[in-house]
């Protein structure tokens, strides 16, 4: 499969502050990839040196096979950006703005506009200092999803969105991979990358600390059980299983996180008589509060 | 369709109405008040002042209408007025901007730097023109009423020009030092400076014995050779374009090769 995105060791240093270190990464052609990280961490950063805002200090960027700093014009106009902080002058109306901003890519259909506008329940003719932050940032989104660009690049993008938007927005980006765009979305919410990416990189002080598919991801991820027992509970059985940890007995309730192999926990609970059980989806944010608390991580895998 | 000039020059309608016509009113008034100063009040009380104030204030011949209106309608009031609008337009062109956080999204667009640059020194030029063009009318409007019957309407186009000229490079200092900054406060203050030092060696660089410091002056190829009174100074307005294409030459240079801040 072909990359829209290629990073080979791309650096970015401001003064003595380190923003990138030799960050390779690939983004493959029709797949919705999430950047995640704290603020600061460099999200920001890879995307501004994607789109040429800013230069690197260190290896090179590359958008569909081609150089982002040399072709930078041409390559924007296959690409949608949209920032967190979506900002355009407020004294203009909505339509004014957008229309202008189309233009700069040659035109858009109007009825493409005036899709997005009332998908997102966007007012077109309202004055943009008139709208809340919510608002604006909707103003932001159909910019960046109008001209159907190949790559949307997004950074933080449901920024003071309400919960309704945000799931409008999610719909708009499994629409864009249905129609074969690719999608690059950064974002420090778990959710809402879980809920659309095929892949996650997990970005720390300038670097990449963990990559791979979100069900990887689950897979190697931690199931959180809490199983009530109606007879006696073999609590040996129970902390003799491999992957265990956190394992507290509270009368006939045991509580414990139980990583990768499910069968071995299955065979034990056989041998009980069970009165309830719960057990948690595990989700990005677990995984990804394990790589900013590196003594927990180690801990844990100690214990396994 | 519209472009970044255009969309530069409609989004800031307001802000150059208001200085066109206030520059032009503002011209208009000082203009009127020439038939009082030619009956002689005004002669007389010049001619108290010692005569190098009368030489620094460039108003050794108040009572003709050029020596007047060079004095005190082109000579301070409405170049004051177009400097302040060159320099708050071409201030907010890159570094305003840049500050506020609207470049991001203009720059992710099929934009290059040095088109946005060139697109923004275009509205500016014309911003500059619409308002010495207003003034410009202004004074052909009460030419007669005000009995400046003396200087042609071509010498008003020739100070006309001029000023559009100067009004455009102190613009483009601005957008220069922005440019390369990133910064609105060294874009203004910059231009700011060096409008205040250029007034100063044109106006004071006799007094103060260093009479060559006035060639390094915008001010002084703006009026130094007396438009009014002696038409197009082709060579000046030359040096007044020649200086606005390095300094926007100069900008595309420094804005293509610096990171844009956040």
């Amino acid at each position: 499969m072909r990359d829209v995105i290629r990073l080979e060791k791309l650096s970015k240093t401001y003064g003595s502050r380190r923003g990138l270190v030799e960050l390779d990464l690939a983004v493959h052609e029709g797949e919705v990839f999430g950047y995640l990280g704290p603020n600061g961490a460099g999200k920001s950063t890879t995307i501004r040196l994607l789109l040429d805002l800013i230069r690197p200090s260190g290896g090179r960027a590359w958008l569909f096979d081609r150089d982002s700093r040399e072709h930078a014009v041409d390559l924007h106009r296959r690409i949608g950006y949209l920032a967190g902080d979506f900002v355009v002058n407020p004294r203009q109306r909505v339509d004014e703005c957008l229309s202008f901003l189309a233009a700069l890519r040659g035109g858009v259909p109007r009825q493409r506009i005036e899709d997005l506008a009332t998908r997102l329940d966007l007012d077109l003719s309202a004055r943009i200092k008139a709208l809340s932050k919510g608002n604006r940032q909707k103003v932001g989104l159909v910019q960046a999803f109008m001209h159907q660009p190949d790559l949307l690049i997004l950074d933080e993008p449901t920024s003071g969105l309400d919960p309704l938007v945000q799931q409008t927005f999610l719909d708009l980006v499994r629409d864009a991979k249905i129609a074969g765009q690719t999608v690059f979305m950064s974002s420090h919410i778990m959710s809402e990358v879980e809920a659309v990416a095929d892949r996650v990189g997990i970005i720390r002080e300038g670097s990449l600390v963990a990559l791979d598919t979100v069900t990887r991801l689950h897979d190697h991820s931690v199931h959180r059980f809490e199983i009530t027992f109606a007879g006696p509970i073999d609590q040996a059985a129970l902390a003799a299983l491999a992957g265990i940890s956190d394992l507290t007995i509270d009368g006939s309730t045991a509580r414990f996180a139980l990583a990768t192999n499910l069968d071995s926990l299955i065979q034990v609970l056989a041998r009980h008589s069970i009165a309830s059980l719960r057990a948690s989806e595990p989700d990005l944010e677990e995984l990804f509060l394990a790589h900013y608390q590196p003594s927990n991580a180690v801990k844990e895998d100690n214990r396994a | 369709m519209p472009n970044v000039l255009t969309k530069t020059l409609w989004d800031a309608r307001r802000s150059l109405a208001g200085f066109a016509l206030g520059t032009a009113l503002v011209g208009v008034l000082y203009a009127s008040f020439y038939p009082q100063v030619a009956s002689g009040a005004m002669t007389q009380a010049v001619e108290s002042f010692s005569p190098a104030l009368r030489d620094a204030l460039n108003m050794e011949d108040i009572a003709s209408a050029a020596g007047y209106l060079g004095s005190s309608v082109f000579g301070i009031i409405v170049p004051l007025i177009a400097v302040i609008y060159g320099i708050a337009t071409g201030t907010r062109a890159v570094a305003g901007d840049e500050e506020a956080g609207y470049l991001d999204l203009l720059l992710a667009h099929p934009i290059s730097r040095t088109r946005l640059l060139l697109h923004r020194c275009g509205a500016l030029a014309v911003g500059a023109f619409t308002l010495a063009g207003l003034v410009l009318l202004a004074m052909l409007a009460v030419r007669s009423s005000a009995q400046l019957d003396t200087v042609s309407i071509g010498q008003f186009t020739a100070q006309c020009l001029a000023l559009a000229l100067l009004a455009t490079l102190f613009g483009t200092i601005a957008i220069t030092i922005g440019a390369a900054t990133g910064s609105r406060a060294a874009a203004m203050g910059g231009a700011a400076v060096i409008g205040v030092l250029g007034y100063a060696a044109n106006t004071f660089a006799t007094q103060i014995g260093v009479e060559d410091a006035r060639y390094a002056s915008p001010f002084h190829y703006y009026i130094g050779n007396e438009p009014l009174r002696n038409g197009f100074q082709w060579a000046d307005l030359g040096i007044l374009v020649a200086a606005i294409a390095v300094l926007g030459f100069a900008a595309t240079v420094a804005f293509n090769r610096r990171d844009l801040n956040s």
